[in-house]
């Protein structure tokens, strides 16, 4: 970029936008990394304990019922919540060449923000869940979860507003909405559940409308926004169609918020729910292919460099997984398939797929590209990437497989009355040891990023590596400048 | 023009508007009628739940059964519900009107349990199961909760405020380091005392439909 | 129950007045003319269209260069 001027006369280089996230960004994605290592490992304990129901069995705290919503809170608030919050600034800060507004008061966010998934979590294990799931954190943890969000929504309509580039990137309409989504969503929810403004039957449409939203209103769009951007720029090519990139952004925010209620298929709901719920998973469809296409699109011709770029390897693997998971997705919703699925691990199955197949490689993408930018370290090992790839992918891959396939065959069996309960629960146990295996390959993978991260962050790695993920010779003046700083 | 240009901009929030609008608001409106009937013997169904049934619900609810346990029976037809007798109709709104939190669930590693107590009247079949599912449910992958029980050896003294009536006799077969005989503590109890009162069997009319 | 309803719709009212704002604002800024030029708006002199920005540490092209400068 060239540096240009804005109206204070302030020069703001792409370089410079890069150092005033630094310990921002870092902050934040350093607490992903820690809550994707504990919420993996609580999600090990639980799916152990599913196949050795003796494992740690004495202990109340750890009793499958509470170690398993702290599974998915730490996933979702843990992991999700600060990895797309430090992308979000990134890319933000990035795509408006603008420094990060009140930095001091973003970290002091993000570390009430962990304070407050950390006594959430402890509130569960202590039994104070509020037992609606997904905002099972007890209500005077909230306030630590959604203060800090709050900061970041400021900060990224600052940024907006003070942007330099004339032009809004596709990027940057799914950044926005997520900022106006998510405190909606979180507010609308609470109040319709854990603060009581409905009861019984329209209480779980509201906790299932908010479990399948903050999926797909919060992880998805922040997974779109990092894979428009990350691919186009790692390969040097624009995006395949912009006209249907705008097409896939509207669509998506029509109907995906009316998808949730497949959730309660079968269920003492009005039939009419659930058919606005079969609609707009269907439609889901037109989004999803546009977006497909346009990511796709724009790969063909370049699929020689995920060889080279671990950046690209773990984009192109989230996009595709967009694909695949969301047509999964949408064919779930529908009532026939829902007789045999729902109530089972198929679902188990696929809420993994699109986690950790679609948003968490996207996540780490963006790690793997911003954090060499953001510190002026290299990573410093390849194989710790290549060993972090593989095993994501693997994991990904052997976990979905053996639920899904596990899944399918537990709701036959449900639906035939002749098959004694008993008999199915022996059935799933194998796969559950397979899933327990899954388990172990992704918290391998995980290790390996911590370490690396861990090390890319410590300043005095930078003298025994070659900076090649630099490309440009003043990328490569700075690292000199800096190097020569440190050994002074 | 104004409204053409607004038009794209009130998308946005009008999409989230519309939808808690049209999947909670509306449905709620539409169960606000519901009233509680009135039973042959005089009781009314539903009733909300209070004392020691409350007390089991949250302790139900703070135990995360809901993970592994749904309640809410399908109807005839779709699915197997009610002829693995999990229910002797499909659940219909009413029967949560009095509901808070709801614990529906989505999950059945476990039997439904919305007629649990229809199905296992027996407290000390559920006191057995909770205290080890693999006593009366062998190859169960369920938790054991032996921490809502007081094990007891032969010749223990009762705890304080348990009475005889309490003392659930383990099967021998099942006794362990000279453990033979339970009694529920009080959340064991009250526990014990919700599932029995998860009942649906009474016919209401919009679910015979 | 009621006070729950107007905090939602209050919430909601000023969320989408914010929006409204916000995007009548963008719309006029002509956020939705020349959008091959969008699509492009993201690579500069120093990253051009053309050049791929991410290797494996120490497997990039530019190794070599830079080791022959050393």
């Amino acid at each position: 970029m060239s540096a240009t001027s804005d109206s204070r006369g302030e020069v703001v280089s792409r370089i410079e936008v890069d150092r005033s996230a630094e310990w921002v960004v870092t902050v934040y994605w350093a607490s992903a990394l820690l809550w994707l290592t504990v919420a993996t490992l609580a999600g090990l304990i639980s799916s152990i304990k599913l196949h050795s129901p003796g494992f740690l069995g004495n202990i109340e705290w750890l009793t499958f019922g509470r170690i398993r919503p702290v599974h998915w809170d730490t996933a979702v608030y843990g992991f999700g919540g600060t990895a797309a919050s430090g992308t979000l600034l990134w890319l933000q800060a990035r795509l408006c060449q603008t420094r990060i507004p009140f930095p001091t008061l973003l970290i002091a966010g993000g570390v009430v923000f962990n304070v407050g998934i950390l006594l959430g979590s402890i509130g569960v294990l202590m039994g104070k869940s509020t037992g609606v799931e997904t905002l099972e954190f007890p209500l005077w943890a909230m306030p630590l979860l959604v203060i800090p969000y709050v900061f970041i929504v400021i900060a990224n309509f600052k940024m907006y507003f003070n942007r330099r580039n004339a032009h809004t990137y596709v990027s940057q309409w799914y950044l926005m909405a997520v900022t106006i989504w998510f405190p909606v969503l979180v507010l609308s929810a609470e109040a319709c559940t854990n603060l009581g403004a409905v009861d019984g039957v329209a209480q779980a449409i509201a906790n299932w409308w908010y479990g399948h939203n903050v999926v797909g209103l919060f992880a998805t769009p922040t997974g779109i926004a990092a894979a428009y951007y990350l691919i186009p720029k790692v390969i040097g090519k624009p995006v395949h169609s912009y006209h249907l990139s705008l097409l896939g952004f509207w669509s998506n925010a029509i109907f995906y918020n009316w998808a949730g209620t497949h959730h309660l298929t079968g269920g003492p709901l009005p039939a009419w729910t659930i058919t606005i719920g079969v609609v707009g998973s269907m439609m889901m469809f037109i989004p999803v292919i546009t977006i497909g296409i346009n990511h796709h699109m724009t790969m063909v011709g370049s699929f020689h460099h995920l060889k080279t770029s671990p950046t690209l390897r773990f984009a192109v693997m989230g996009s595709m997984v967009y694909t695949l998971s969301s047509f999964q997705g949408a064919l779930e919703s529908l009532r026939s398939h829902q007789e045999i699925t729902h109530f089972t691990h198929y679902t188990i199955g696929h809420v993994h797929f699109g986690m950790y197949g679609f948003f968490a490689p996207l996540m780490f993408a963006m790690m793997y590209y911003a954090m060499p930018r953001l510190t002026g370290n290299e990573w410093i090992s390849a194989r710790l990437i290549r060993i972090h790839f593989w095993c994501t992918l693997g994991g990904m891959l052997l976990y979905t497989l053996a639920m899904c396939y596990a899944g399918i065959r537990q709701g036959l069996m449900m639906n035939d009355p002749t098959v004694p309960f008993l008999n199915i629960v022996k059935f799933t146990i194998p796969y559950l040891w397979i899933r327990t295996a899954a388990g172990l390959i992704l918290l391998a993978g995980t290790v390996a990023f911590l370490i690396n991260f861990w090390r890319i962050v410590q300043p005095h790695r930078l003298r025994f590596v070659t900076p090649t993920l630099m490309t440009t010779e003043r990328d490569y003046d700075m690292l000199l400048k800096k190097e020569k700083e440190l050994s002074q | 023009m104004l409204l053409k240009k607004l038009g794209l901009s009130l998308g946005v929030f009008l999409t989230i508007a519309a939808s808690v609008t049209g999947l909670v608001i509306i449905p709620n409106w539409q169960f606000q009628g519901h009233q509680p009937m009135r039973k042959a013997d005089g009781t009314q169904y539903p009733l909300p739940y209070f004392g020691e049934q409350a007390k089991g619900r949250a302790v139900y609810i703070d135990q995360g059964c809901i993970y592994c346990h749904s309640q809410q029976v399908r109807m005839k037809g779709y699915g197997a519900d009610i002829r693995r007798n999990w229910g002797t109709r499909r659940s219909v709104p009413r029967d949560y009107m009095y509901h808070r939190p709801h614990q529906l669930g989505t999950m059945r590693t476990g039997p439904d349990l919305a007629s649990i107590g229809h199905r296992q009247p027996s407290a000390t079949w559920h006191a057995l199961h909770l205290y080890d599912p693999r006593i009366t449910s062998p190859g169960s992958n369920m938790p054991r909760f032996n921490y809502l029980f007081t094990e007891m050896r032969d010749g223990d003294a009762l705890p304080v405020g348990a009475f005889p009536g309490d003392v659930i006799k383990i099967p021998p077969q099942f006794q362990n380091s000279g453990i033979t005989q339970l009694v529920p503590n009080e959340r064991g109890k009250a526990l014990i005392e919700y599932l029995k009162a998860l009942n649906q069997s009474f016919p209401l009319p919009e679910a015979q439909q | 129950m009621f006070f729950v309803f107007v905090f939602i719709w209050t919430f909601a009212m000023i969320a989408g007045i914010t929006m409204v704002w916000l995007l009548g604002w963008a719309i006029k800024n002509g956020e939705f003319q020349n959008l091959r030029a969008g699509a492009r708006s993201i690579f500069d002199e120093e990253e051009p269209e053309g050049r791929v920005t991410d290797y494996f540490p120490g497997e990039g092209p530019l190794m070599r260069q830079l080791e022959a400068r050393r």
